[in-house]
């Protein structure tokens, strides 16, 4: 390697003939006497200059190595026995015995789903009682709402045959909007027709490749989704623990104190839940916004859950801890929820709001909600508004109620903040463990098993419950399974004591089973 | 293709076809769908169709239309179409479009030089403040502002009630070029070109919307939980029997939005290992859904099936990247009616070469389920293909049902797996009982299965089909340059230069017809254009009074690209993907 010639060496020096080759035997000579000085000075340098010229002549030569072409030149004809030879996983995997058996247990209702409800399958034709769906002010049942939707029906139809920027913006979209915007106290909002993809959809548009997300471990699926999505650089802390997040934003903003040159710095933002559906916590808003301001963090706060139940006025988050919403920068909530309508929104400034209108994927690319459900969504936050006690108190109360009635349960294990009308309860690891015969590790098949046979016996004393439902393979950390309590300001005292009861005689039987 | 026959026999043998099969198709009078009567025989009534030679073999061709035959003899012709279509191009046309656009990014970056040093405070939010990174940066929202924000006008046009036929338009004006918008309060009634409603059943009237209100009182509004836990209601699960009846398959499942109909069940399919090749003009939702599935996503060329097979023949071979490891499944991803170019995919071919390269085929049949084929079915019944030879059908009812959401439809087992493992059906609202009802009463009468109005389905299906054509053809003898093959419901319109675009859509507005303008970034930057969505409830005097609106428009902003020859070879090629020799 070392044994190449310097460029130009050997080079005879003949009596010159013209200007042109005057001046390349001045220069020629000049480099010549400059590598002669050099060798005398420094013979070593001279050595690795050789080197030097010596690799990059290599390096320029070399056969290429590219990534992402390492293909085999094949034969048409071994291209056709290839293609013969391939074998396809297919495309569905076939169902274990455990998923048919959810499938055919699964909860069908016949008739309107409410606080009071009727299954279309199983023996059972009572009404059971429903603390499955999130219905948490009963406005599933309201006749005001109803008797309104018949009305909007024969003015907007059902569809609206388009998304928003292509004649699907209603007027009633629009006032909506401006509804919702003035109930949270944020400046503009945006609707999206569903509530999943809303979150999907708020999170992408802003956070980008590059840009970085500090998200709580607990969230909902969507929002793992949405960052995933995003293609932004993700950072996850310990659930709801705001030391642990308070550790991540200090490791990120010095990672991007030192980061080099003049590189644009990148969006920071804090991902969260104010009401998390997998436990039932309630996020420290007071505390986010506090390190929001100290790390300089924009706060982006999924309320799906806690829109219509958290705070005084049943506004969410900010109006639990009275904080002002225009802390939190990208405030989601859902509609389809509490509210028992449909779609979600989003709550931001202007400017943001009016972004999402091009770049929101959900809102750009998809038909808008519907007439009479936006109509139904007014209603009832105009109904909430006007009365928020009649329904917030009585939910909490029941909430408090029911939550105390089920700790004082044994071998049962009862999550989430004492505020959250959203309980998540399973059987504690002692109790497994006693179950178990043969002192057998529990699978996590059969502990969903155990679950649905709990819910399946407390049908049997006239209550509907679901156990929560994952996509197992898909959740980044998959959250211990559960039963999820949804109360409702429209159940009576009785219902939550019935409701207990039956949770209780369904455990000690369960329980009693060796399995 | 044996059910079909006997559907079409049922119709025939009825008074009502006798009575179309010598006149012109199109209907005279107001919207021939709207207030439907009681029965259907008064609903005849109120057509009435002109005699005119020119127009007969469109008649024709949609009164009875094999869709069998004419997909398999003219399928060859489809492809390229789009590219030839662009072939023709005059050049002057093509450099003054990229000068104008050109021109639009160095006045963008003037206007934003001198803006920032006259008002700095504008543009205080688009840089980095005191720590905090701009929310929207300078360079991602120049378009936004400086290109978009000139045409803002032109979209988000609120409206009121129904978006049928004809529309009502909340009229605006702007004071600060278009950065706020201000309501006068009058309301235009306006011929609507834009809306998706294809067969004519966004209605807040008449035997469907009867149907819903009658669901609404029986099941209520909506169910504030998922399909997989407390929301699926025994309406839900007939409904999802009756789509999949419709479509052809064992089962369906139902979502309740479009955009996530794909976006959260692609992943479900597919994942790490596996590979989805996409067609390059697909939807967001379906890019969406990919991105989250985790697979690795190639694209081939826009409805290019040697694009397809050279693509499949190197993926398969070389397996995944650097381990060349087979592939675990291969999707192809393809939309049955591109909408924004009134594209059908090409079903027959893509069929065969599933069949021998094991492939599994994904159809996004959004825009096309309900407005093609002979019964509606979509490309399927167009082409006359099996809908069992593709594995996953998937389509909206927000466009020919007047409803929301969408659904996917194939075998059992793929049903099956996708209640238990996809993301909609688990994590996501299910449908309320409003929109549940306006599909299956909408879908029933498209089946002829309202007995009270067993023909309405197939004559807005008709309608449909002979307003598509005349409208279509029409436009290519004007001169004009369309896209789209023969029977698409949706009409682009070629405008090119980004002055016309807006300039179209405004001039439109002025006489009161509301039509969709897009441009870059939903097309190629050349091909700006206006798209015409053809309804079942447009009239004879709407379509007539649509084109001569269009033609004056086509004059004042030179957009007869097409002269003589060329227009008329348009005309036959349009004529030719659907002249049926009947009986």
């Amino acid at each position: 390697m070392d044994s190449q010639p310097t460029p130009g060496e050997p080079a005879g020096n003949e009596p010159s003939r013209g200007l042109l080759r005057t001046a390349w035997d001045f220069s020629f000579r000049m480099v010549l006497r400059y590598i002669k000085n050099s060798y005398k000075d420094d013979p070593f340098r001279t050595f690795l200059e050789v080197c030097l010229i010596a690799f990059i002549i290599w390096y320029i030569t070399k056969q290429k190595y590219n990534i992402g072409n390492n293909e085999i030149v094949l034969s048409e004809k071994e291209i056709d026995e290839l293609v013969e030879e391939w074998n396809p996983e297919p495309l569905v995997p076939e169902l274990t015995a455990f998923e048919r058996e959810t499938l055919e247990k699964a909860i069908v209702i016949d008739g309107p789903n409410g606080t009071k409800v009727r299954l279309a399958s199983g023996s059972n034709t009572k009404p059971l009682i429903n603390f499955a769906s999130y219905n948490f002010l009963g406005f599933l049942d309201n006749p005001q709402i109803e008797e309104h939707a018949y009305e909007t029906l024969r003015k907007y139809g059902v569809g609206s045959c388009g998304p928003p920027g292509f004649y699907g913006t209603l007027d009633v979209h629009m006032e909506l909007e401006k509804q919702v915007a003035a109930f949270v106290g944020h400046s503009s909002a945006i609707l999206y027709s569903q509530a999943f993809t809303t979150t999907l959809s708020v999170i992408p548009c802003f956070s980008k490749r590059g840009d970085i997300i500090v998200a709580d471990e607990g969230v909902n699926f969507s929002i793992q989704q949405a960052v995933m999505l995003s293609r932004s650089k993700v950072h996850w802390y310990k659930h709801n623990d705001m030391a642990d997040l308070e550790r991540v934003l200090n490791e990120v903003n010095v990672q991007l104190a030192n980061r080099r040159g003049k590189k644009a710095l990148p969006r920071k933002f804090i991902v969260t839940e104010g009401l998390f559906q997998n436990t039932g916590d309630i996020a420290p808003l007071d505390e986010l916004v506090d390190l929001k301001h100290r790390y300089k963090f924009r706060i982006i706060l999924d309320e799906s859950y806690s829109f219509g139940v958290l705070g005084k006025r049943g506004a969410g988050l900010t109006d639990h801890y009275s904080i002002n919403p225009h802390e939190v920068d990208l405030l989601i909530g859902a509609l389809c929820y509490a509210i028992g309508a449909s779609g979600g929104f989003c709550c931001a400034d202007k400017e943001l709001v009016e972004h999402q209108r091009l770049s929101g994927l959900g809102y750009c690319f998809s038909a808008s909600m519907p007439g009479i459900l936006t109509v139904a969504a007014s209603d009832a936050i105009q109904i909430l508004e006007a009365n928020p006690d009649n329904y917030l108190v009585s939910m909490r109360e029941n909430a408090v109620l029911l939550r105390s009635l089920l700790k004082r349960i044994p071998g049962l294990q009862v999550e989430g903040d004492n505020d959250s009308p959203l309980i998540h309860i399973r059987l504690t690891p002692e109790t497994l463990v006693r179950m178990k015969r043969s002192g057998g590790a529990w699978t996590n098949t059969d502990i969903d098993r155990v679950l649905i046979e709990l819910t399946e016996e407390v049908q049997k004393d006239g209550v509907l419950l679901t156990p929560s439902r994952y996509v197992d393979e898909h959740e980044r950390l998959l959250p211990n399974s559960s039963i999820r309590i949804c109360v409702s300001s429209a159940h009576t005292r009785k219902e939550i004591e019935k409701c207990a009861h039956a949770v209780k005689s369904a455990v000690s039987r369960i329980t009693s089973k060796k399995r | 293709m044996g059910k079909g026959q006997r559907a079409t026999q049922v119709y025939k043998s009825t008074e009502f076809i006798e009575q179309r099969r010598d006149e012109d198709g199109l209907v005279v009078g107001s919207d021939p769908f709207k207030l439907a009567p009681s029965s259907s025989a008064s609903l005849l009534e109120t057509e009435k169709a002109l005699k005119t030679g020119d127009t007969a073999a469109v008649a024709e061709a949609g009164a009875a239309e094999p869709a069998a035959a004419a997909a398999s003899a003219d399928t060859a012709k489809h492809g390229g179409e789009h590219t030839s279509e662009l072939d023709t191009v005059p050049t002057f046309i093509l450099v003054t479009t990229y000068l104008s656009y050109l021109m639009l990014i160095v006045f963008a970056h003037l206007r934003d030089f001198f803006g920032k040093l006259r008002h700095p405070e504008e543009y205080v939010q688009l840089r980095e403040q005191n720590g905090w990174a701009p929310m929207v940066s300078d360079f991602e929202s120049l378009w936004t502002r400086r290109l978009y924000g000139r045409i803002r006008d032109c979209f988000n046009r609120p409206i009121t009630g129904v978006a049928g036929g004809h529309v009502n338009l909340l009229e605006r004006v702007s004071h600060d070029f278009n950065k706020s918008f201000e309501f006068t309060g009058r309301v235009r009634n306006v011929l609507n070109l834009a809306s998706y409603n294809y067969l004519g059943f966004a209605q807040s009237e008449g035997p469907c919307a009867d149907k819903v209100e009658a669901a609404m009182r029986e099941h209520g509004l909506t169910q504030a939980s998922t399909r997989a836990e407390a929301g699926c209601s025994q309406l839900l699960v007939e409904t999802e029997e009756m789509v999949a009846r419709f479509v052809g398959t064992e089962a369906a499942l139902i979502v309740s939005m479009g955009y996530a109909t794909n976006a959260l069940n692609i992943p479900a399919l597919v994942g790490r290992g596996c590979l989805i090749l996409s067609d390059e003009l697909n939807h967001s939702s379906l890019v969406s859904g990919a991105r989250l599935s985790g697979a690795s996503i190639r694209v081939f060329r826009h409805n290019d099936v040697a694009s397809l097979e050279a693509e499949l023949r190197r993926s398969i071979t070389q397996g995944q990247p650097r381990t060349h490891r087979p592939w675990k499944k291969i999707l192809v991803v393809v939309e049955g009616l591109y909408s924004m170019e009134g594209e059908f995919c090409r079903l027959p071919e893509i069929v065969a070469l599933r069949r021998r390269y094991g492939f599994y085929l994904f159809v996004d049949e959004a825009h096309s389920i309900g407005a093609l084929g002979k019964r509606g079915r979509g490309v399927c019944d167009h082409f006359g293909v099996n809908p069992q030879e593709v594995d996953v059908l998937m389509g909206t009812f927000t466009k020919s049902f007047g409803a929301a959401g969408g659904y996917i439809a194939g075998s059992r087992a793929l049903v099956s797996h996708l209640r238990l493992k996809s993301h909609s059906a688990v994590y996501a609202e299910a449908m309320s009982v409003p929109v549940l009802a306006q599909v299956s009463s909408s879908m029933r009468m498209i089946m002829g299965e309202d007995r009270e109005h067993a023909l309405e389905g197939q004559q807005r299906l008709d309608q449909l089909a002979v307003n598509a054509r005349y409208f279509a053809r029409r436009l290519a003898e004007m001169g004009f340059m369309t896209m789209g093959d023969a029977g698409s419901p949706v009409v682009p319109l070629l405008l090119f230069s980004p002055a016309k675009i807006p300039a179209f859509s405004r001039e439109c507005l002025k006489r009161n017809v509301a039509v969709v303008v897009v441009s870059y970034p939903a097309t190629p930057i050349i091909t700006g254009r206006v798209r015409f969505c053809i309804s079942a409830s447009h009239t004879r005097a709407d379509l007539d009074y649509a084109l001569e609106q269009v033609s004056e428009i086509g004059d004042l902003l030179m957009l007869k690209f097409h002269k003589g020859d060329a227009s008329a070879k348009r005309v036959a090629e349009l004529e030719g993907g659907g002249r049926i020799k009947t009986e």
